[in-house]
């Protein structure tokens, strides 16, 4: 029993950075129309930019998490302007193509800046701490708590004020968008921008308890689809719920079936539940 | 208030509209006729700044507008209500209509007014405040989307084949809220098929063939003008 409460806490801390990722994929879903794959390289720069903030320029970790959401949600604003925004009248395949493009180079990017190696975050929440007769460190407890308070106001901001619901109206109908009077460049340009905040703050929460690379956008992002595609792509309850949904299968998997198996979980999930439900969970009508 | 001087629009080398000359005075309800594919949607979509005129100049009380974006023509007081009607589906009734007055975003008092005045116009609407766009009948979304154009405060509304794909009566019941609505102040451009429905309520309409106007006139002229007849009210 005290295993399995064990490992329920640590799937709601991996579920917890895979919704975070899986969100910010999804509202840009809703601009682009197809899956971002440079969005694993977002994820990627996060981490590398709260690591370089903290080790080069001696910031605190939450100082460092700032810079590094402001600076890959800039990322994500260029990519949109200098790359998709072009491509706006383009058929989807190049999107597709453009985003592999930024992918590949943003990760020789990386390589080129930091090196191939693999480093550590360090974390001033590496305390352990006993609760309940649960042992886990501060750093997993953060993740949780930090990730569920920026998922409220996403939340709230989405649905609450004007300016967030003009991400909503221009995914369920781009044109009908720009006719109430919305600058859909604008939208386009804040989505792209919360999107890699969202990245930065997963990395960044997650790296102090795995390891910073240039690849390590790459599981997390093919992850990240699996979520939207069970969820229901463009659905933001889908993202969340997904999220959790792989974060718990994957640590009792990793448990009661095997540890090396952990990474396949994703995938049976995604056949499972596209063999009974191929909309995914949340699919919104229409397309 | 509104005057397309010989406003053409191309799509690559296809001219959809060529050498348009419209005008609409201030009060007016004035009515494009014509077959699909004529040209009176890509009139609108100039108009609305989705497609920019490849020559030609459109302009709004005295303002050239053919190089503003969309969102800057709403702002100016031109809404569109689009054919296929362009709702967020998943939105509610009550957020399709809040996000109508995106421009007055900042005027709670102004947008709270709005909407009581087109829940008066359109009850059924009050009624299903919650549920989703995507689940009222065709009808019911014909009237949010003009519901969600009101919230603008246009000055100027263009309609594009509201009628289409509804009941007579439905029909009947849409047009008397247009007029209504030009009643109490906005201009209102309509495009339609239905040139009966659409002749008794308009000043003067437009006949627009394969992308230019072939005849004009007050909606007398053109209602007892024999081509119309047989071409668009079958008498």
């Amino acid at each position: 029993m005290e295993i399995f409460v064990q490992q329920m806490f640590n799937g709601l801390t991996i579920g917890s950075v895979y919704a975070l990722v899986a969100l910010g994929l999804t509202l840009v879903y809703g601009i682009l129309h197809i899956p971002n794959f440079a969005h694993g390289a977002l994820y990627m720069m996060g981490g590398y930019i709260t690591l370089t903030m903290m080790t080069n320029f001696g910031l605190h970790y939450w100082l460092a998490i700032l810079v590094s959401i402001l600076a890959v949600g800039l990322i994500g604003v260029l990519m949109e302007r200098l790359v998709f925004h072009p491509l706006r009248h383009a058929p989807p395949i190049h999107d597709k193509i453009a985003a592999i493009g930024i992918l590949l180079f943003l990760e020789a990017f990386a390589q080129y800046v930091w090196g191939a190696d693999y480093q550590t975050m360090p974390s001033p929440y590496d305390q352990v701490v006993h609760l309940f007769g649960l042992t886990f460190t501060m750093q997993r407890l953060l993740i949780i708590v930090f990730a569920i308070a920026v998922m409220i106001l996403l939340y709230v901001f989405l649905k609450k004020t004007f300016i967030g619901a003009t991400i909503i109206a221009m995914s369920q109908d781009r044109e009908g968008a720009n006719l109430v009077g919305i600058n859909t460049n604008r939208t386009a340009m804040l989505t792209f921008l919360i999107s890699g905040g969202l990245a930065s703050i997963a990395c960044s929460l997650a790296a102090p308890i795995n390891l910073v690379f240039p690849g390590m956008g790459q599981l997390v992002i093919l992850k990240a689809f699996v979520i939207i595609i069970l969820g229901g792509m463009g659905s933001i309850p889908g993202a969340i719920l997904g999220g959790y949904i792989l974060g718990f299968s994957e640590s009792l998997g990793a448990t009661y079936i095997s540890n090396d198996y952990k990474d396949i979980i994703a995938f049976v999930l995604l056949v499972i539940i596209l063999s009974v439900k191929p909309t995914g969970l949340f699919a919104k009508g229409g397309h | 208030m509104l005057k397309l001087q010989n406003v053409s629009v191309k799509y690559g080398s296809f001219t959809a509209i060529e050498n348009l000359k419209i005008e609409v005075e201030e009060g007016q309800i004035v009515v494009l006729l014509g077959a699909n594919g004529a040209g009176k949607s890509t009139a609108f979509k100039a108009i609305s700044g989705l497609k920019k005129p490849s020559s030609g100049e459109i302009f709004f009380q005295g303002t050239p507008i053919s190089r503003r974006t969309a969102d800057k023509i709403v702002q100016l007081g031109i809404v569109q209500c689009p054919e296929g009607r362009h709702l967020f589906p998943a939105m509610s009734v009550y957020e399709n209509l809040k996000m109508g007055a995106f421009v007055h975003r900042r005027k709670k008092d102004e947008i709270k007014k709005s909407m009581s005045h087109v829940f008066e116009l359109f009850p059924i609407l009050k009624e299903k405040q919650h549920d989703p766009a995507g689940s009222l009948s065709g009808g019911q979304q014909q009237m949010l989307a003009i519901g969600r154009a009101l919230m603008s405060k246009p000055k100027l509304m263009m309609l594009d084949e509201p009628s289409v794909g509804l009941a007579p009566l439905i029909v009947e019941q849409m047009f008397e809220v247009i007029k209504t609505i030009n009643k109490e102040g906005t201009t209102i451009l309509l495009a339609e098929q239905n040139a009966n429905a659409a002749l008794k309520i308009a000043d003067k309409g437009y006949v627009f063939e394969n992308g230019s106007v072939v005849l004009q006139g007050t909606s007398n002229e053109l209602f007892s003008n024999d081509e119309v007849r047989k071409a668009y009210i079958g008498a």
